[in-house]
């Protein structure tokens, strides 16, 4: 019987304040300028993880210009994760405004549900596409195995290290770019399989996504490379994790799409702001800050200003020379198809 | 160990039926709200397949393997636990050494730490570079990105169950039996195998099984810790995430229902088991 | 100072300090390294850095959130766990072990698959999507939703902790008290919640360490809007994922600390209550 009496006084305490919290979250306030219109304005972005810097950068001047222009004041809600989750989420009922993703098959996949128009692509400047990239080959210090090309990575006694192509969308602009090293300099198809068959034996271990990938690589020491996505090299480099890094002379330019949840900015009234922002990223200025953080700008002026960090790679396709999402989605990566078979045969 | 009360018969059928309906309402409710829906989703949506295809999603090479990977590395891991589990709860109740509390209350610290922090620790303290894994790697031992870097994290998980099961039950165990069996001449080894082992089996048991449905559920740490290679270390819970990264929804929850089958049947057995342990108690 | 009991099986002492030997060897090498590790990744560019980072407004905000939730969730799963311990210890009657195990199923449940079951059911195309559209009610994405996956992976706790202890104390004081006039409110508060609050205690503490420490369920339901649906789990994966290492160890390392709060709360109430024996 300890204390019996205190025990059953802190027992309601608690309950009140679980009351208490539930009343203050239920009361929201809602201000209004002069002619109508809300004086804040709500804009949610939904974007893949290592956009969270740039887009950090950008948003605080782009508010500054419509509050200037607009007498509105915007907030900004974000949200960073993979890709493919922050896709999922969208289609299941989280209300973004924007979407920044890593891939146009994630864009695709809001098309389906009836959320995004399907002519997407043609609603922003440069196809819809905002950020651009290349695959990264990271090797460790002074290059000791001496790897430059991506055939290097199937030398015998050298393995290295990718993200999941399963697990994270992003880490299919890796797999694309061995494959399109051999279709896209001539091979066959049949040629490129082998290849990247063989290429899938060298893998040391298939971390969740890139920064799983880095920390295997660096942290973990697994691998003799690691093959990874500029921007997210840069931003490493940034952050203090030590990485030496070459950009293979055949490459994919790596494209993330952005695009107007057509189906919420109508519900949430946010067309015109949210509209505005996609626009502002495309300014020069805009492209700038994504420069500094890693990313290729679109802006052909701004990545001629950036030519020293930028270097131009020589044979440069893209995932649309290799037939578009949709095909190489049920060709290489669905369950069964060609990714599965690889993994299946090199096990055998 | 006191017996389980069986319901005094001196209640009268109305007082019981007066008493209970709305505890039994709000169990009912609660479990129907928080389990009962969301699972008969997941199965209706699994089963919309159709049984063919259903049998045939569920039993393709990839997923055969995961479950293989998944049910063996948790089953042995539970088994290492249980021995050492079983180890350290005697070392906790029956002898005191300095910091004895410390390492009483550090048992609970995989509750607590979130999953994917213990993963990324485990990750590095047990990879060639780590603390652990560097003693180990001369040996050409590979711990981290392994089936063994699965069971490490499933180790990691799992452990605190079979020291909080057989912790109690070995306090209430009276120490006069084993000196009666001491002092009849019984040697140490027929002792601790006649004497002390049988009462703590089904605890130990139970520990074992807890720890083992806890780790098939794994995902966050392994995911991380795991090289995530099909037919070598990847698991069940990571093959749901990827189908579900794939968009391909029904193989998600097709998978995830074998996997939700699989654990009620043995969270059945466990509870059984417990059961039996408890009449073993009594008698 | 090293003070070995004497057993009263009168084990050889060698054996004693052995068995002490392999336990902690083990307790370092499977618990304490790798908790060690997080501390050493938080700390080892100093102190400072640390506390920046905890000064950051996301965080506050998840902290906070990381709070609310548990703060909701616990209540709740308290609630549950002690009528079901009430009906399940009180009864005996067919699929009594099967009601159990689906009490226990949470558990062992991947919380892919939890957090993947929740948007069945709430998501836009689950089966009161339309319906929660209509009325605007938005469950998934905010915290209603989040309450749902907490709620799911700590349920069996309260449960499990107080079952056992219904069991072995047993229904005679309840009687008396039934037959000195006592109504069943009376009876449960004053002879039935005495006697089971420590078991019930510890539910509660290990079901608000697992509230506070869920990831993998919380991810699918919550979006993870920084300063809106984002808990300190979810913060750590976001600073993470952005190279901010120290950051998300230094969350990480809070967490790990509200989980100390809970395992010293356990620790007092053990000693007060003489649960385990303390020699």
């Amino acid at each position: 019987m300890v204390n019996w009496r205190r025990f059953r006084v802190w027992l309601s305490l608690f309950l009140l304040a679980v009351g208490l919290s539930g009343l203050t979250a239920a009361c929201q306030f809602q201000a209004t300028l002069p002619d109508g219109r809300p004086a804040q304005i709500n804009l949610t972005l939904s974007s893949f993880a290592v956009t969270k810097t740039a887009h950090e950068a950008i948003m605080p001047l782009f508010a500054a210009q419509w509050e200037r222009e607009h007498q509105q004041k915007v907030r900004f809600r974000t949200t960073y994760g993979p890709s493919g989750r922050q896709s999922r989420a969208v289609i299941d009922g989280l209300e973004a405004d924007i979407v920044h993703l890593s891939l146009g098959l994630d864009i695709d996949r809001m098309v389906k549900a009836g959320l995004i128009p399907p002519d997407w692509a043609s609603q922003a400047p440069h196809n819809s596409i905002v950020t651009t990239s290349v695959c990264a080959l990271i090797t460790r210090e002074g290059n000791p195995k001496n790897l430059q090309t991506w055939q290097d990575l199937t030398r015998e006694g050298v393995t290295f290290v990718t993200a999941d192509p399963k697990t994270s969308g992003a880490a299919r602009w890796n797999f694309l770019a061995l494959w399109g090293s051999i279709t896209q300099t001539g091979g066959t198809p049949e040629q490129a399989q082998q290849f990247v068959t063989k290429a899938f034996r060298h893998v040391a271990t298939l971390p969740r996504d890139g920064r799983e990938a880095t920390d295997a690589f660096l942290k973990q020491g697994q691998g003799d490379a690691l093959i990874n996505y500029e921007n997210e090299v840069i931003l490493a480099r940034k952050k203090g994790h030590p990485l030496s890094y070459s950009i293979p002379p055949v490459n994919i330019l790596i494209e993330n799409p952005i695009a107007l949840v057509d189906k919420y900015v109508d519900k949430h009234g946010t067309r015109e702001v949210a509209q505005a922002y996609i626009e502002f990223l495309y300014t020069p200025q805009a492209q700038e800050i994504f420069a500094q953080y890693g990313f290729r700008p679109v802006d052909a002026a701004v990545l001629a200003a950036h030519r020293q960090e930028f270097p131009p790679v020589p044979t440069l396709f893209t995932v649309a020379d290799l037939g578009g999402w949709e095909k190489v989605q049920a060709q290489f990566f669905a369950n069964g198809a060609l990714f599965d078979q690889i993994q299946q045969e090199n096990q055998a | 160990m006191t017996a389980t009360h069986p319901i005094s018969p001196s209640l009268s059928p109305q007082k019981q039926r007066r008493q209970f309906p709305w505890v039994w309402r709000i169990t009912v409710f609660y479990l129907l709200v928080m389990l009962a829906v969301p699972i008969a989703a997941l199965l209706s949506r699994a089963s919309s397949a159709g049984p063919v295809h259903f049998w045939q999603v569920a039993t393709r090479a990839i997923a055969l393997s995961a479950y293989e990977v998944t049910f063996v590395t948790a089953l042995i891991a539970a088994l290492i636990n249980g021995v050492f589990g079983t180890l350290i709860a005697w070392v906790l109740v029956r002898y005191s050494f300095p910091g004895k509390r410390f390492f009483d209350a550090v048992v609970d610290l995989p509750f607590a730490l979130p999953t994917a922090v213990a993963g990324l620790t485990l990750a590095t303290v047990y990879s060639e570079n780590g603390w652990v894994g560097s003693l180990l790697a001369p040996f050409g031992i590979r711990i981290a990105f392994s089936r063994w870097g699965v069971a490490v994290a499933m180790l990691f998980i799992s452990l605190p169950f079979v020291i909080r099961t057989v912790q109690p039950v070995l306090t209430e165990m009276e120490k006069d039996v084993e000196e009666a069996a001491w002092s009849l001449g019984a040697t140490h080894g027929q002792t601790f195998w006649r004497v002390i082992l049988p009462p703590l089996m089904p605890a130990i048991l139970t520990g074992v099984a807890l720890g083992f449905s806890r780790a098939v559920g794994e995902f966050g740490s392994i995911v991380i810790i795991s090289s995530n290679t099909p037919f070598r270390d990847l698991i069940a819970s990571v093959l749901v995430f990827q189908s579900l990264e794939q968009y391909d929804y029904e193989a998600a929850t097709i998978i995830g229902t074998v996997m939700l089958l699989v654990s009620l049947a043995i969270l059945f057995l466990i509870n059984l088991l417990q059961a039996w342990g408890r009449r073993y108690a009594e008698h | 100072m090293r003070s070995i009991k004497p057993s009263p099986t009168q084990e050889k002492p060698w054996l004693h300090v052995l068995l002490i030997v392999i336990a902690i060897a083990y307790l370092a090498l499977v618990l304490l390294m790798p908790a060690a590790n997080v501390l050493f990744q938080a700390f080892h560019e100093g102190v400072m850095p640390f506390v920046e980072n905890l000064l950051e407004p996301d965080f506050l905000h998840a902290v906070w959130l990381t709070f609310a939730l548990a703060l909701v969730v616990v209540p709740l799963n308290t609630v549950f766990g002690l009528c079901a311990a009430w009906a399940i210890a009180r009864h005996r009657f067919p699929g009594r072990t099967l009601l159990l195990s689906i009490i226990d199923l949470p558990f062992s449940i991947s919380p892919v698959v939890a957090g993947l079951m929740l948007v069945l059911v709430y998501g836009r195309n689950g089966w009161l999507g339309g319906w929660l559209q209509a009325l605007d009610i938005r469950v998934i994405f905010s915290f209603p939703g989040m309450v749902l996956a907490t709620a799911f992976v700590s349920l069996p706790f309260v449960a499990r902790e107080v079952i056992p202890v219904l069991e072995e104390i047993g229904t005679e004081q309840e009687e008396a008290a039934k037959t000195l006039g006592a109504n069943e409110w009376q009876t449960f508060w004053r002879v039935t919640l005495p006697n089971i609050r420590w078991g019930l205690l510890y539910g509660v503490l290990l079901t608000n360490a697992r509230a506070m420490g869920e990831f993998g369920a919380v991810a699918v339901v919550s979006g993870n809007v920084a300063g809106l649906t984002q808990t300190l789990p979810l913060f750590v994966e976001d600073a993470y994922k952005n190279y901010n290492t120290a950051s998300a160890y230094a969350a990480a390392v809070i967490l790990g600390l509200l989980a100390l709060v809970t395992l010293v709360v356990k620790e007092i109430l053990e000693r007060k209550t003489g649960i385990k024996p303390n020699p």
